[in-house]
């Protein structure tokens, strides 16, 4: 296994290196540049931009360049320096800017990680326990709305809901008092009021699929031989199901958890834009509109990097957790 | 509690008669000074208001500062007493305290916080109609308009207490502006035209001593303090903070790593950022009402009053009565409409599309909507773009009949009633009542809708050709269609009625969004045919670009300006009315009187109206000002003007919260 395990991590390095070039090369096919760009903003808000003055921050900021250039002096500087290029819409290094909007990101994704299988897996073991009830029912119906509905009508909705009721849409995570405040008791609660909204928006979907899935492998496992053993040697009833069909009901649920890694460092996007939140996914799709390459293209090649991780985290678990794959290498 | 509220109504009705005074005088400065006598008194007959002791000189958070020592007391920290800058009240007499809570959307935004606290050297009076001293003190010119002696204030100080000199008028000259550091070229308001020759001389700064310095052109320059206000606006930067970072003064090396120290990679962002954009950046001083106190990337950004701020109320109060400017970053502009209605931004401005949205909810949000008037032509409507590449498309559009049959064949009362819920004025585009170069009769010109005639006019043309569906084609048989294109699919409503339009006469039209930045790169390549945008300008002679072909980017003109701005060596050579208007502006830059460059800009004006290249179905909107009923001091029947700093000739550091 160990073999195994290292032949992948090295697999790893041409794909990164082959998603880099795409990536870099995808950011260029749009017309225009982040120059035209800003000079376009700026014309809005009434400055005047000549030829001239574009060329010359072209000029500065290395974008008169072949493309091929660009992209190597990008590379030569995360190898070298670790330097991953500066973000021009920010005036600041790359890296400082994901920085500053990581630990917010970490908290949402990582509560609404939580909130998904905590609410999706015991309703998934419900519904197939009790397969055809009328709790099956509501569930299995609700799961099926909340897959079709679109997150970011669903946080409009909620917000109208809230602002009608309560007199505030909740925007933002933080209310204005406590948005540059220290860390406080109060500071907390607050945040954990705004985090209501996102939390059940954003992980609505992932909830729903969850418990179709974890419903699915349950009744399938419900009825194996092993299960029937244990129950006629006279186990009880809860112990039989946490013990057999549970974990093995639990598969694909894992075998799919280390693809959710991109999803917890970027953080939604539309339904963030939304609802305002200080997170990674409205700064990578505005990198990406304002054409802010080195930033939009630090956090692609970022996410190339946690989904290859992901598949690889989510092989090693598959293997720890279920025997016969494990066996399976063994046998190879 | 029955009290106050009495109170509260009091106050309206007396605001009401004073906003009444402004309107029916048209001379603003004496009659709003006049208004603020009559009505003081009456307030303090009824007993205290609010506040209820005598006002206090310097707001409570400053007056702490200074007992606890951090702070020099308030006469230190004014001007000399007759150099203070007296700034008149809009209503009333304020109260110190509170925040103003907006949104924006990022440093990116900062013109949004820039305008409003923007301090000019001079900036424009009420009515727009010239210029008055603000960081200035007075001036003095001569006759033919050549030689200037600017005043500054004695004792005035930046935010963070170094005085303010003629020095620092010099460095920006002579070190920055002259040096072109901070990624402008030097501004037309400096040169000064030859009549006869047409040639440019730049002019000379010299100090007279330390509040006041001289600056002489070689030829007449009648407009030079308007030209700065709007070209320059400030002439001025804290020279003993620019010492420390311009790489002519510490050395290219240290100066990058000082760049390097602040974040940013080269020293060319970093003196454009320090240098023009500074009212972001808290280590720099200005001399701001309000002044920034954290990083503005972050999701608050926020701006704390000037305790050297050198302007008071009539009463002597120090200026601003607000102690802070909090701006909230959002995503998305909605975010802007759903925090005014919860009430979490209490001075936020909006364009009429939010108008029923932000009526519905006056009350139960607590705030009011102010609507300004903009100076624009109009708020719908097409350009052509004269110099198009296709050439069968650029005959067409330069033929006047043509543009008089798009005009003809729309119907422009569905357009305002669909399109801006009935509020703009189913008008031509025309100059709007009131400014330089207004016409009478102009806004009917071709406004009636008369398709009979439009068909009329396209079949004259020789466009009577059809396709299979009934397509109007060039007379050799090609086919035709106009492309609109346009960045933004918010005036999708108002493009689809177009095409139905035009394509009723037998035009095809096709729509095309693209983004901001694909536009701007397709205009310089010539490669938009026609644009929805409008023209939004106080006075020609003050801004031309989007009237006189001077540069790329206004649809109209399209090629002609690239001729213009690369010397005749690309671009389209203008001709005949476009040339005309550009002989109009090479007057007007060369004009001894003030009389002269309206009579010219009149004149550049009238070309417009007979040619009607920029065609309008609606009539200006306004833009809306959604004020807590809490803030006070907001003046009604303004006009919303880049050119006057849109918020800013509202003068906010006088506006308050009523707490």
């Amino acid at each position: 296994m160990l073999q195994y395990t290292l032949k992948r991590i090295l697999l790893v390095i041409p794909v990164v290196v082959f998603i880099s070039v795409i990536v870099f090369y995808i950011i260029q096919l749009p017309p225009g540049d982040y120059v035209s760009n800003y000079a376009a903003e700026m014309s809005v808000a009434g400055e005047v931009f000549t030829q001239e003055d574009m060329d010359a921050m072209r000029a500065d900021l290395g974008l008169d360049r072949p493309v091929y250039e660009q992209y190597f002096i990008w590379i030569k500087d995360i190898v070298v320096h670790g330097d991953f290029g500066f973000s021009f819409n920010y005036n600041k290094p790359v890296l400082a800017v994901i920085e500053q909007y990581m630990g917010l990101t970490l908290t949402v994704s990582l509560v609404t990680m939580a909130f998904q299988y905590l609410v999706a897996i015991p309703i998934g073991i419900y519904c197939a326990v009790k397969q055809y009830s009328i709790g099956d029912y509501f569930f299995s119906g609700l799961s099926f709305l909340g897959m079709a509905t679109p997150h970011f009508l669903m946080a409009v909705i909620l917000m109208f809901l809230s602002y009608t009721w309560f007199g505030d849409p909740l925007l933002g995570l933080f209310s204005a008092e406590y948005v540059n405040a220290e860390w406080s008791m109060a500071k907390m609660i607050d945040l954990a009021k705004h985090m209501v909204i996102p939390v059940i928006v954003i992980g609505l979907s992932g909830t729903a699929d969850l418990i179709r899935v974890m419903r699915g492998q349950m009744l399938d496992e419900l009825n194996k031989p092993n299960v029937v053993t244990a129950r006629a040697k006279g186990l009880s009833e809860r112990k039989i199901l946490f013990k057999y069909p549970t974990r093995a009901a639990l598969n694909p649920i894992v075998s799919t958890f280390g693809w959710s890694l991109t999803s917890i460092f970027t953080g939604s996007t539309i339904t963030a834009i939304v609802l305002n939140l200080p997170i990674q996914g409205p700064v990578m799709f505005n990198a990406l509109l304002g054409q802010d390459m080195y930033l939009a293209g630090t956090w692609l090649l970022f996410m190339a990097l946690l989904t290859v991780l992901g598949t690889l985290i989510s092989d090693i678990l598959l293997a720890w957790l279920d025997p016969k794959i494990r066996t399976e290498f063994r046998g190879t | 509690m029955k009290q106050r509220k009495a109170l509260a109504v009091l106050f309206v009705i007396i605001s009401i008669i004073a906003a009444g005074c402004t309107n029916n005088n048209n001379s603003p400065e004496p009659s709003s000074a006049a208004g603020e006598s009559n009505n003081k008194p009456a307030v303090k007959e009824e007993g205290p208001v609010g506040n209820g002791t005598i006002p206090a000189k310097e707001a409570p958070m400053l007056a702490g500062l200074v007992s606890a020592g951090s702070l020099p007391p308030l006469a230190e920290r004014l001007p000399a007493q007759e150099d203070v800058m007296v700034e008149p009240v809009v209503d009333e007499i304020g109260q110190y305290g509170g925040e103003w809570t907006m949104a924006w959307t990022g440093p990116g935004d900062k013109w949004s916080v820039g305008q409003p606290t923007e301090e000019a050297l001079f900036r424009f009076n009420k009515d727009g109609s010239g210029v008055e001293p603000n960081v200035a003190k007075s001036y003095e010119v001569n006759e033919n308009a050549t030689e200037f002696i600017i005043h500054l204030r004695e004792g005035m100080k930046w935010s963070d207490g170094v005085p303010f000199t003629a020095d620092d008028v010099m460095f920006y000259w002579e070190h920055m502006l002259t040096k072109e550091t901070f990624g402008k070229a030097i501004y037309d308001a400096y040169y000064s035209v030859d009549p006869a020759t047409g040639d440019k001389a730049l002019a000379t700064v010299t100090k007279v001593d330390d509040y006041s310095f001289k600056v002489v052109h070689k030829y007449p320059s009648v407009q030079f303090l308007e030209r700065v206000a709007i070209d320059n606006k400030w002439f001025f930067a804290p020279a003993h903070f620019h010492k420390t970072i311009l790489p002519e003064l510490v050395g290219e090396a240290k100066a990058l790593a000082i760049a390097k120290e602040w974040g940013f990679e080269d020293t060319t962002a970093f003196l454009k950022e320090t240098g023009y954009y500074y009212w972001i950046y808290p280590q720099i001083p200005t001399l701001r009402a309000w002044v920034a106190k954290n990083d503005p990337n972050g999701d608050q950004f926020i701006m704390e009053r000037n305790p050297y701020y050198w302007k008071t109320d009539p009463d002597g109060n120090q200026l601003p009565y607000m102690d802070r400017i909090v701006a909230t970053k959002i995503q998305d502009p909605s975010q802007r409409v759903l925090g005014t209605l919860a009430g979490d931004f209490n001075l936020s401005t909006f364009g009429a599309q939010d108008f029923t949205v932000l009526k519905e909810n006056e009350k139960k949000g607590d705030f009011r909507v102010i609507p300004w008037q903009q100076p624009a032509w109009s708020t719908l409507g097409i350009q052509l773009n004269q110099t198009v590449d296709d050439p069968n498309l650029r005959k067409l559009f330069q033929d006047i009949r043509f543009r008089e049959a798009l005009s003809l064949g729309v119907n422009r009362g569905e357009i305002t009633e669909i399109a801006t819920n009935g509020i703009a004025d189913p008008i031509q585009a025309s100059v709007p009542e009131g400014l330089i170069g207004y016409q009478e009769g102009w806004a009917d010109q071709w406004a009636a809708f008369d398709p009979d005639r439009a068909n009329a006019l396209l079949d004259e043309i020789g466009l009577t050709k059809r396709d299979k569906n009934n397509f109007r084609l060039f007379p050799d048989g090609s086919d035709l269609s106009i492309t609109i294109m346009d960045s933004s699919e918010d005036s999708a409503n108002y493009t689809e009625l177009l095409k139905k339009y035009y394509e009723d006469m037998g035009i095809k039209t096709n729509l095309k969004i693209v983004d901001q930045a694909t536009l701007q790169e397709l205009k310089y390549s010539n490669q938009v045919p026609a644009s929805i945008e409008n023209i939004s300008v106080v006075n020609v002679s003050f801004r031309p670009d989007t009237l006189v072909p001077l540069r790329v980017l206004t649809p109209w003109y399209g090629q002609y300006g690239l001729y213009v701005s690369s010397g005749g060596k690309e671009g389209v050579k203008p001709e005949g009315d476009v040339a005309k208007i550009l002989e109009y502006w090479d007057q007007i830059k060369a004009a001894g009187t003030a009389e002269e460059i309206n009579r010219l800009s009149s004149e550049i004006v009238k070309i417009h109206m007979k040619n009607q290249w920029i065609i309008g179905y609606a009539g200006p909107t306004p833009t809306l000002i959604a004020a807590s009923n809490k803030m006070g001091n907001i003046p009604e029947d303004m006009i919303w003007a880049d050119e006057f700093r849109s918020l800013g000739a509202a003068h906010p550091a006088q506006f308050y919260l009523k707490q």
